[in-house]
């Protein structure tokens, strides 16, 4: 167990110093931020000027080396325009983006899970294709596209909501809603086959003898059986949201870590960029951690080293 | 089955009652009168400090005061100086105004200029618009409220260039306390508006100076909130959300017009001079007749009024009718092809040529304007591949000259409203956005920057023009409109230097 864990605390390491070298190099390759910082009518002085004050004039292998060494530390750097250390802006962002992918991952696993229960217990009836047909549906549409038709009906037509910002808790609604569109597809189909897999297993077929109605087996004996894979999705899902939540924060204006990170995109603010991917590479390793400790209290068998998953 | 309609029920009723609920609120806030103004724009600030600011000065400016401002038909008044003069060609004195304070008491004298003025222009400190000031070597203080500014050279724009960031006075002794950084994020000024709160990716707060040595203005609270999407913006002023969007596209004035709650307020000629460049050193470009061609190809009134629907102007001006320096309309390239074939056929490309067209969506429909460039340049024979390029790899390959021999740029006075602004940087021989050169041009440009006589630097700058036209450097195209939603609870209008000075605003009664 404990040997099991460290091997996965290696590997996490070695994968988040992979994402620093990568997007490292992949902010170098898109261009100096000095032009960018200066209004258009700065002259080629101030741009050479500003690019040796930010120490982008060194070698990419002494910027590298620096940089390595200072992230060791802890030091991730200050942000080119906030003037303020990058690690500060993303904890001031942090909260709204995970409050936001919570949200949106209860949503999605309350009507996910219960779209696939109905899909399995009436399966090949209308129900279950309406439903199926629902969820492909609600997967298809792009997050802008849903979050603009919520803003109009909701916001514009019924004046329900605010159409932006998080100033109250209910303008959590919407951009929660929109978030969770996508991941309540792989959530329903995979408890959907899940349910279904297990439906078959012999003790479901006692039970069914015995005179005990599918609702009732599904609920009490067959669920926790089921939801095993369920994790897995769930909690890949909610690493993706919270890298993903980007197209949503935008559309929302949410101000949450993905509205920051587009912008320092946008304007080659190069620590943020940094920090700000591999903070959310730490997330999703994290919860990926997380479901794996999951499975040892939900499946025995990991624990044992004996079935793989 | 029955517990499953049992939780939608649950879940049905719970969100109703959520619903209901924020009803009640909304209904029992909009009671509550001085609900704060709002103002939408597409960007949240990155940093309050005048002198060091990487984007424009509208939250800023109600917070900090400059020495001139203007008046409602954009002409200079005093503001915290009360008058100036140029006592030598290179010496201007200003004159203060007593008794201001900041809203933290401390003093508003000469040093207070001398301190924010030295800041910007130190090197040490990088200000990245410290080149909008960089004519001026010194700030010497004559007395408690007399300064005079030391220039370089002889410069006219003295006054205009103490209007505009980041000439706004900052507090010396609280800067100096709390620190730079400090000071980006709790900025304290003279303005008649005092900041609250920033809230991060979101919104900055200010509230209504009440000392403010102007009068206190209308509107006591203001939020500048940012909301990136577009149709987000425009949803939220018509929802009541917002009073006043920025950044209304072309396409969506039909949407602000139709509101019952707000209005739509248009800046003619409000943004850039859009035009195509062309290299003028890389064949056949260097070629003037072919420049010449390519101008009587281009049917820039068809182009304003189909494919823009009429959000900008079509102009062979260099600079805009509010610019000081402007010299009026000119007539340059009417409409025709035949001729146009015929420069060509003298120039010797009887059948054309090929050549790449750089845009960038910085301005609206770039790419259908370019596309309808194209197809009228195909008449002539000459045919255009037209390349978008994304918006942060223009901006740092145009300065650096690594754009195609024809690319769309536009250029404006960025709000100086000086046809300095307008030309220099784009005409200039050697400037990083010139692809031109011409001895008689420079040397024009030169002395209207010196030349502190209106009439005399008009003069220059009608001579610029004619050459210029007759040069055609790039095809002449047009001169963008801007936008603003505008609820119908407020009295505003936009302004054509792009500031939003909250104090001017006033409810309809």
């Amino acid at each position: 167990m404990a040997r099991y864990l460290f091997k996965r605390l290696l590997q996490s390491i070695v994968t988040l110093w992979c994402v620093l070298t990568v997007i490292f190099l992949l902010v170098r390759l898109a261009g100096d931020p000095a032009q960018l910082m200066l209004p258009v009518d700065a002259t080629r002085h101030d741009v050479v000027a500003l690019n040796a004050s930010l120490g982008l004039n060194h070698s990419l292998g002494v910027q590298y080396w620096d940089y390595l060494q200072s992230v060791v530390q802890g030091n991730f750097g200050e942000s080119l325009y906030y003037k303020q250390s990058v690690l500060s802006l993303i904890a001031e962002r942090l909260p709204a983006t995970l409050t936001l992918a919570v949200v949106a991952i209860v949503i999605a696993i309350i009507v996910g899970s219960l779209m696939g229960i109905v899909s399995a217990i009436k399966k090949d009836t209308w129900i279950d294709r309406l439903s199926t047909s629902l969820v492909f549906l609600l997967q298809s549409f792009p997050a802008f596209f849903i979050g603009i038709l919520l803003i109009l009906i909701f916001a514009v037509k019924l004046h329900l909501v605010p159409t932006s910002g998080n100033a109250t808790p209910v303008a959590i609604l919407l951009p929660a809603f929109t978030l969770a569109a996508y991941p309540i597809a792989p959530i329903a189909r995979t408890m959907r086959t899940s349910l279904i897999e297990n439906m078959g297993e012999k003790f479901v077929l006692a039970n069914q003898a015995m005179g005990f109605n599918d609702v009732d087996i599904v609920f009490n004996r067959v669920l926790k059986n089921a939801m095993l894979p369920v994790v897995t999705v769930i909690g890949l899902e909610l690493g993706t949201m919270i890298g993903g939540a980007v197209v949503t924060e935008t559309v929302f204006s949410w101000p949450g870590l993905g509205q920051l990170i587009i912008q320092a995109v946008q304007k080659r603010d190069f620590p943020l960029i940094q920090a700000g991917v591999i903070i959310i590479s730490a997330f999703y390793i994290i919860i990926n951690f997380g479901v794996d400790v999951l499975y040892l209290y939900l499946d025995p068998r990991v624990k044992k080293g004996g079935a793989s998953r | 089955m029955k517990k499953l309609i049992g939780f939608a029920i649950a879940v049905v009723v719970i969100v109703l009652a959520v619903f209901g609920y924020v009803k009640h609120q909304e209904a029992s806030s909009t009671k509550v009168a001085n609900k704060p103004l709002v103002i939408a724009r597409a960007n949240d600030v990155v940093g309050l400090d005048p002198g060091f600011l990487t984007e424009n000065a509208q939250v800023v400016d109600n917070i900090f005061d400059t020495l001139v401002t203007r008046d409602k038909n954009e002409k200079l008044q005093p503001g915290l100086a009360t008058s100036w003069k140029q006592i030598k060609p290179t010496v201007w004195r200003f004159k203060l105004r007593k008794g201001v304070k900041f809203t933290n008491g401390e003093k508003f004298t000469a040093a207070s200029v001398k301190f924010s003025l030295g800041r910007v222009l130190n090197p040490k400190n990088n200000a990245p618009t410290a080149s909008y000031v960089s004519t001026i070597s010194k700030v010497n203080v004559v007395n408690s409220h007399t300064v005079d500014v030391v220039t370089k050279q002889p410069d006219p724009l003295i006054p205009t260039r103490f209007n505009r960031y980041p000439t706004e006075i900052v507090p010396e002794k609280y800067v100096k306390k709390v620190g730079e950084k400090q000071f980006a994020k709790h900025p304290i000024g003279t303005g008649a508006y005092e900041f609250v709160s920033w809230k991060k990716g979101d919104s900055v707060t200010l509230k209504a100076n009440a000392h403010y040595w102007d009068g206190t203005p209308a509107v006591k609270r203001v939020v500048f909130k940012a909301i990136p999407q577009t149709s987000t913006r425009i949803d939220a002023l018509n929802n009541g959300e917002a009073d006043i969007v920025t950044g209304v596209s072309p396409e969506e004035r039909k949407s602000v017009k139709q509101s019952t709650t707000a209005r739509l307020s248009t800046v003619k000629r409000g943004g850039n001079i859009v035009y195509v460049g062309l290299k003028t050193n890389v064949k056949p470009f260097d070629n003037v007749k072919v420049r010449q061609a390519l101008n009587y190809a281009i049917n820039k009134q068809q182009i304003v009024k189909y494919v823009l629907k009429d959000s900008a102007v079509a102009t062979n001006s260099l600079s805009g009718p509010k610019d000081a320096g402007y010299t009026g309309e000119l007539s340059g390239y009417a409409y025709d092809p035949a001729k146009a074939k015929a420069l060509l056929k003298e120039a010797g490309y009887p059948n054309g040529f090929t050549a790449t067209l750089d845009t960038v969506n910085w301005y609206a429909d770039n790419t259908a304007v370019a596309q309808a460039i194209a197809a009228q340049l195909k008449k002539i024979g000459v045919n255009l591949k037209v390349k978008n390029i994304e918006s942060s790899v223009y901006r740092a390959s145009v300065p650096a000259g690594k754009q195609s021999a024809m690319y769309v740029l536009g250029w404006s006075s960025t709000n100086t409203l000086d046809a300095d602004a307008a030309m220099y940087a784009v005409l200039h021989s050697g400037e990083s956005y010139s692809t031109y050169s011409n001895t008689t041009v420079d040397q024009q440009l030169d002395e209207a920057r010196t030349t502190s006589d209106l009439a005399k630097r008009k003069q220059l700058y009608a001579s610029v023009e004619k050459t210029v036209i007759q040069d055609a450097p790039r095809i002449f195209l047009y001169q963008e409109n801007t936008y603003y939603g505008v609820s119908k609870k407020i009295q505003w209008r936009g302004k054509i230097d792009a500031s939003i000075n909250v104090k001017d605003i006033s409810y309809t009664k």
